[in-house]
């Protein structure tokens, strides 16, 4: 296992300057999703402050997978970060429900509503998000409900991107290192197309057993109705498009009660829905 | 749809175009007969979907296979 001590000079540099960051609030609560940034985030925040100095927070949900809950409770428990979890009921939110462009706006702010007070009553100095330099560049309509009620995003400020944080959770010895991104279940649903209970289990059905099936990497199952459309990482597409296997994929993706099934033939795209409402370019 | 259409049709390519919230839907032609979509395909079909305004495209897989379970 490589070290920190392996890591560029100027990436350890970054990664300094959020330790200080860190240990001049004296505390923190992170708002955690057991995805790379926050995780790394809540790991050296531990290592930074202390137990009574990091309290990590995880915002339960029916657009959480259960399988990011328990990966998220099993890096918490490993790590000795000390773990809170919420329920944040976003999906009761009519204006998230909804689905308008700027749905991540309205989760975030009953996340933040949620979380912020619950660190002001036990005393923490400051609430972080696990936003990165990279994150900062993207069409992220939840950044803006972070700034509205004082939540920082340290590894944004301390210039980290996404490929670093990476790197450094490696050296860290942290499984999430190689985790692909993992958006909420909410970012499978196109604009416009109300958000509900019943969608999101069925998409998570749906790539739990095309997971089952032995896709790995990256992979979202889009819905569209009767319809999902699946995709998986550009470079893995001919394979599952062999003889037998998109037959394999449609049987599992049935299985959670879609009709009908298509693979996108371009893969994997993140923010692909961003794409097709036109809210970023192509 | 019709242009994606009658580009695939030019190229010898058999499908019918459904569209789902800006999506080009490819259904195979089962009349013609399910035949293995090659790398080289996928590419064209790609730049075709491109130019007739499709930012996204699809191929719908097992299109005659079993029905939706409801168990």
């Amino acid at each position: 296992m490589t070290g920190v001590s392996d890591v560029s000079g100027d990436i350890q540099q970054k990664e300094r300057a959020l330790l200080a960051w860190l240990r001049s609030r004296g505390s923190v609560v992170v708002g955690y999703s057991g995805g790379v940034d926050s995780t790394y985030l809540a790991v050296v925040a531990r290592e930074a402050l202390g137990r009574d100095g990091a309290l990590a927070v995880l915002g339960r949900s029916a657009s959480v997978p259960d399988d990011q809950l328990h990966a998220a409770r099993a890096v918490a428990r490993d790590r000795d970060v000390p773990l809170l979890e919420l329920d944040t009921g976003e999906t009761s939110d009519p204006r998230y429900a909804a689905n308008p462009v700027n749905r991540c706006y309205f989760c975030k702010s009953v996340l933040w509503e949620t979380l912020v007070p619950a660190a002001r009553e036990r005393g923490y100095a400051a609430v972080v998000d696990g936003t990165n330099a990279d994150d900062v560049h993207e069409y992220r309509p939840g950044a803006q409900a972070a700034r509205e009620h004082g939540v920082a995003s340290p590894l944004a400020e301390a210039g980290l991107t996404k490929d670093e944080i990476r790197l450094l959770s490696r050296a860290r010895g942290l499984a999430t290192w190689s985790q692909p991104s993992a958006p909420c279940l909410a970012s499978r649903i196109p604009y416009g197309t109300e958000v509900t209970v019943e969608r999101l289990q069925q998409v998570a059905r749906a790539e739990a057993a095309l997971r089952a099936l032995g896709i790995e990497g990256n992979l979202r199952v889009r819905y569209h109705g009767d319809l999902a459309r699946v995709e998986i990482d550009a470079p893995t597409i001919d394979r599952w498009l062999e003889p037998g296997n998109g037959a394999r994929i449609a049987a599992a993706v049935r299985s959670a009660g879609f009709a009908r099934v298509a693979l996108d033939l371009r893969g994997f795209r993140s923010g692909s829905l961003n794409v097709l409402s036109g809210v970023v370019a192509a | 749809v019709k242009p994606l259409e009658s580009l695939l049709r030019d190229a010898g390519l058999s499908f019918t175009v459904d569209e789902r919230d800006g999506v080009a839907i490819l259904v195979p032609d089962l009349a013609a007969g399910l035949t293995p979509l090659e790398a080289a395909d996928r590419a064209r079909i790609l730049q075709m979907a491109r130019d007739a305004g499709f930012t996204h495209v699809a191929l719908e897989l097992d299109p005659g296979g079993a029905p939706l379970s409801r168990d």
